[in-house]
């Protein structure tokens, strides 16, 4: 297994990526070895003139295959609308690839090889003979192996259904497996949601539909759960007992800058809290589980999100940023953007408290908080512990016990870090204590680049590896959570608070968190 | 006996600011929590009246603590002094400091009041020369000795006041990052500096010096600390003929002792009675340097001020504790006195076993001397006495390399040449109480070995039904947490854990979380001797030991010690610059232990 290949150091075979098809699992993995029957992996990438495939599903395809982590026989189609041939798709590629910096040799061989590898068939999302043909193609290219079919759907939600009809119909593989990767969003609420799965489920079973959330697939999420329960000096830290309150944080210094359509139908709940957001809170308090396996694991956060309170619309700050003037430079408003209507009531900034109502989390508030056009672009967790009871140095410390506690911040974006802030005392004579941090700074340790999401997650596609996708009752619980929020945000036309452009926020968020006795920990220290 | 206090406050920086987020904020930035609050427009001056205080602790006292660095005081001598680590602790405290600033500022400044004399008994030896005035220098440098006070060397040769100057100022450097002013200061210091010769054991000798330091002291409270850097043997001649004839009359006397207190129980509780029938408990300041160093104080912050360690602290997670101490030089040439002693009394029985007691104590009620000293105490009655078995001794012997020859221990001169003493040891240690009971403690130390080291390692149990096991291999105990608080050099603190190594596939990495002291603190780090002395002025006795601690800890090695000299037990024979012998791994596996400073990565 390419994957495994990559543990150096680990004597022992396989251990998380367990695939839940070893019949197939097994053929493929050990591709290298010719068996009786050969594999090939054909990936088409559906809506491959997007944006999304251009940016990230090609270039995270040839950085698998630059790595060496894609089976030897392989084919890329693109498929879409536009009329192209082969060439004109392996121009548009190839302007996008790049190879990761720590490893620069053979690239422009590399990409060449790989480039021979794509291909393109144009036809309409909703025309099984259109995909009838693809079809075909892949045959061609399969060449009598055993074929394994992985679509990607780089398109909008309206037509999901009907490429997944024509493609299940008139393209699934018929030896080998067929999977369907799906982008989101999953719906607006949980009707729609449903709605939506019902109908990807006519036409495949759970096991074929890899619903992406590329958040699951960055490196830090990634290690949240290997911080948590490979270390045990965190072990009897993570419940209510010694964990004040914990913080997610996304943050983006950018607006929906002339590309707001698509947005203003969502909102920043839909787009960030009720999937990456909820998805991480979900690993970080989720039990421990059986293994590391997809399922055991899933059905762990499934059990998180539903002992989750549902949201009471106090528990809620929405923003909206606003145009806004700096150093001679002016920033466009949310409203000024073309493509948003002018009395677009959609936020843009969010932050949401949560309680999880079980026996490890009961009365520790989860905050959120996310935002577009902010001051910085940022994605962390904050775990604040509780202040030491009895503290030997209150004197030292003052009045307020809570500021000077210890933290655990897992940054995600940018500059991958770890770090734990611990109460120290200042060298020299004397007694004056000062909060300083244990550090682990990524790019100091780790000099090599460090993969995007997107090959992670297509790679976990491609071996079928399912614990970073979500599974539909996650879906249904996710959506559960927000919908009646959602519902009475939109009924009730709650304006939201106005912030400007590049600003921290709207203030509310401080209230809300102070309602909680929480501090938000990002504001305080703005030197790490 | 009346309080000196902390007179100024300089080297309490930023005095009234006790807590900050950034280091920066010693120049005149003062956070309090992590908000910023500037004073810039306190001067230094006021930010001294602000620390100093004493009305606050001790109303009844009428000690009023002055500004400006004068010790000021309205005495009536009392016993007992007050918790100076009380007074510490009010003393930097943001929440009372603005109100008490206002309260001193209103008091009248009465000068002069009182006085302190500084004698170093055997002014004329290494320890002297090297640490002693060095440290004193670095007090006043940093405005921490009173304004008034008078530094006299006392030995045997025959030296002008002149001549002793010249000696010091060899060897005064000033701390790295405050170079200015530095030779004024070093000429004003040294004009404090006066000698007086005299035997040890003659109370004329004395008499005099009392008459030279009441000329100095012209009338004020004196209080005077005698610094014994001289032999053992002589301790109780210089202490009996001090506190005789040269005793403050109205101020406090204290005398500060520097190891060997004796080399069993039997012979330490007669040097402790010998001191006894001339001092009382709290004027014996029993020096250990090593709990002066910085990371050593730090050790109580790190496990009282973060609530993270609270629930890590036992045996519940923490499976072996090590105490490792190593340097890489030998005796050479002065192994007379070492070798009448040997490497367990000479760093075990003191500092591996203080910061060991420190380490596993119970949280005191307060941070003050007694209770800390108390719990200590505890932690020492609580362990079982050594035995034979728990221990492993070495013997360095001359190694070639690269050309050149490093002599063995007995190839020293002053080292009898049949001599067993050991030059190393290691040993495992227990303490049986609710917290720790079968936690190995092990501790190493050892002369000549290849690196100079001084560290706590703390290793944490496996993680219970890990779900990562197989990225571990066989040996869950070798990829378990471990906390490393390194003294020196480097000062550092760090968390090893273990961590996804970055890259798709799931390889597991062990990492540091750390604190390196160098990057966060620019700042040099005081020497342990200027801490020690300046709590010694201040009465601060937490860093001391007191004789119920020395007994404990005696109890614990002299039968031990007695057995391995009967016995004639051999030392296992390692290469000068080596690792030591091997028998500390085989000590260590009985225990199902690894030493942590010889694994592969460090």
């Amino acid at each position: 297994m390419a994957k495994d290949g990559f543990d150096v150091d680990v004597p022992e075979g396989p251990v998380v990526t367990k695939d839940a098809e070893p019949e197939v699992g097994h053929q493929f993995f050990y591709f290298s070895e010719p068996t009786e029957e050969e594999t090939t992996l054909s990936i088409t990438v559906v809506g491959a003139s997007g944006d999304l495939a251009r940016k990230k599903i090609f270039p995270a395809l040839f950085a698998l295959f630059y790595e060496g982590y894609l089976p030897e026989n392989f084919t890329v189609f693109g498929y879409a609308r536009t009329k192209m041939n082969d060439e004109e798709l392996q121009n548009m590629i190839s302007q996008t690839l790049t190879c990761r910096i720590d490893k620069r040799e053979n690239c422009d061989d590399k990409m060449k090889e790989f480039l021979q590898r794509c291909f393109y068939h144009s036809g309409q999302y909703n025309s099984e003979n259109d995909f009838a043909e693809l079809d075909l193609k892949l045959r061609e290219k399969e060449g009598g192996r055993v074929p394994n079919r992985l679509f990607y759907l780089s398109i909008p939600p309206n037509i999901f259904v009907d490429v997944v009809r024509c493609a299940s119909r008139r393209a699934s593989s018929e030896k080998g497996w067929t999977r369907v990767i799906v982008e989101k969003p999953f719906g607006r609420d949980s009707e729609s949601s449903r709605e939506l799965t019902r109908s990807l489920k006519q036409y495949l079973a759970e096991d074929q539909i890899f619903r992406i959330d590329h958040y699951l697939g960055k490196e830090l999420v990634e290690n949240l759960s290997v911080l948590r329960f490979s270390n045990l000096v965190f072990e009897p830290l993570w419940s209510r007992n010694y964990i004040q309150n914990v913080q997610f944080i996304f943050s983006e210094d950018i607006g929906t800058e002339g590309r707001g359509g698509y947005f203003d139908h969502y909102g920043i709940i839909r787009d960030i809290m009720q999937n990456h957001l909820l998805q991480i809170l979900a690993l970080f308090a989720m039990e421990t589980p059986v293994s590391l396996d997809a399922e055991d694991i899933r059905n762990e956060k499934v059990k998180v999100l539903r002992s989750v309170r549902p949201f009471q619309l106090e528990d809620i700050v929405v923003g909206q940023y606003k145009g806004h003037s700096k150093g001679g430079k002016s920033y466009p408003g949310y409203t000024d953007d073309p493509t948003v209507p002018k009395n677009s009531l959609t936020p843009t900034f969010a932050a949401a408290a949560l309680f999880i109502d079980n026996a490890r989390w009961d009365g520790v508030p989860f905050l959120m908080k996310t935002g577009k056009a902010l001051y910085t672009k940022r994605a962390e967790i904050r775990v604040q512990f509780r202040h030491v009871p009895g503290n030997l140095f209150r004197g030292n410390i003052g009045y307020d016990l809570d500021r000077t506690t210890n933290e655990l911040v897992i940054r995600v974006q940018p500059d991958e870090a770890i770090f734990l802030k611990i109460n120290n005392k200042v060298p020299g004579l004397g007694m004056r204590l000062d909060r300083s941090d244990l550090n682990l700074l990524y790019k100091a340790r780790y000099p090599i680049e460090i993969p995007d999401a997107y090959e992670r997650l297509l790679l976990d596609a491609i071996e079928g590896e399912r614990r970073l996708f979500i599974r539909s009752d996650e879906l249904d619980a996710a959506w559960a959570l927000f919908t009646p929020l959602l519902k009475e945000l939109e009924e009730n036309k709650i304006a939201p608070e106005l912030y400007p452009y590049g600003s921290r926020g709207p203030v509310g968020a401080h209230y809300l968190a102070a309602k909680h006795g929480v501090r938000w920990g990002d504001l305080i220290d703005e030197y790490l | 006996m009346e309080t000196l206090h902390r007179a100024s406050s300089s080297c309490w920086h930023p005095s009234s600011s006790s807590y900050s987020s950034l280091p920066e904020s010693r120049n005149g930035h003062m956070r309090f929590g992590l908000g910023l609050v500037k004073v810039s427009s306190i001067s230094k001056r006021t930010s001294q009246r602000i620390s100093s205080r004493q009305v606050r602790t001790n109303p009844n006292s009428n000690v009023v603590r002055m500004q400006d660095g004068a010790v000021a005081t309205k005495i009536a001598p009392i016993e007992g002094e007050i918790s100076p680590m009380k007074r510490l602790k009010d003393g930097i405290s943001p929440t009372t400091s603005s109100q008490e600033g206002n309260d001193l500022a209103s008091f009248d400044v009465k000068k002069d009041e009182s006085t302190v004399s500084i004698t170093v008994v055997g002014a004329s030896g290494d320890l002297a020369k090297k640490k002693i005035f060095p440290a004193l220098f670095a007090l006043y440098y940093e405005d921490c000795l009173p304004k008034h006070f008078t530094i006299y060397g006392y030995a045997r040769s025959k030296m002008t006041d002149e001549e002793l100057r010249n000696m010091v100022s060899k060897t005064l450097t000033c701390r790295i990052d405050k170079r200015e002013n530095c030779s004024e200061k070093m000429e004003e210091f040294l004009k404090r500096c006066f000698y007086q010769s005299g035997q040890y054991d003659s109370k004329e000798g004395f008499t005099e010096l009392d008459k030279k330091l009441r000329e100095h002291e012209g009338g004020r409270i004196a209080n005077r600390l005698f610094y014994l850097s001289i032999p053992p043997n002589i301790f109780i001649d210089a202490v009996r003929c001090a506190s005789l004839s040269a005793s403050s009359a109205n101020g406090w006397t204290r005398v500060i002792v520097e190891k060997p207190f004796g080399r069993d129980s039997e012979s330490s509780a007669t040097l402790t009675r010998g001191l006894k029938q001339y001092l009382k408990e709290d004027q014996i300041f029993r020096i250990d340097h090593y709990l002066g160093k910085e990371l050593v104080e730090n050790l109580s912050v790190l496990r009282f001020s973060n609530l993270i360690f609270e629930p890590l602290w036992s045996r519940q997670y923490i499976r072996n504790v090590q105490l490792i101490f190593s340097e890489d030089f030998g005796t050479e040439g002065r192994g007379g006195y070492f070798d009448n002693y040997g490497i367990i009394r000479d760093i075990m029985q003191n500092h591996l076993i203080q910061i060991l007691a420190l380490f596993a104590m119970e949280t005191p009620v307060s941070l003050d001397a007694e209770d800390i000293r108390n719990e200590k105490v505890k932690v020492l009655r609580s362990m079982r006495p050594l035995r034979l078995d728990d221990v492993v001794v070495g013997q360095y012997k001359s190694h070639t390399r690269g050309g050149v020859t490093y002599p063995g221990y007995t190839d020293d001169k002053t080292v009898p040449k049949d001599s067993l003493t050991p030059t190393f040891a290691a040993a495992a240690l227990f303490i049986d109480n609710a917290r720790w009971d079968g936690v190995p403690f092990l501790m190493k130390a050892g002369k000549a070995l290849h690196n100079r080291r001084a560290e706590i390692r703390v290793q944490f149990r496996h993680v219970p039904g890990n779900l990562y096991n197989r990225n571990f291999g066989t040996d869950l105990d070798q990829a378990t947490n471990e906390l490393v608080i390194r003294v020196q050099p480097d000062e550092a603190i760090y968390l090893k854990i273990n961590n996804k190594v970055p890259g798709l596939g799931m390889r597991l990495d062990r990492s540091t979380l750390n604190l390196h002291y160098a990057a966060r603190y620019s700042k040099e780090i005081p020497d342990a001797y200027e801490r020690l002395l300046l709590d010694a002025i201040e009465g601060e006795r937490r860093l001391f030991i007191r004789s119920d601690e020395l007994d404990a800890a005696w109890a614990l090695f002299t039968p031990l010690l007695k057995e391995l000299e009967k016995k004639k037990v051999i030392p296992e024979y390692y290469p000068y610059g080596s690792r030591g012998p091997v028998g500390a791994h085989y000590l260590a596996a009985r225990y199902n232990v690894r030493w942590g400073d010889l694994g592969l990565e460090q």
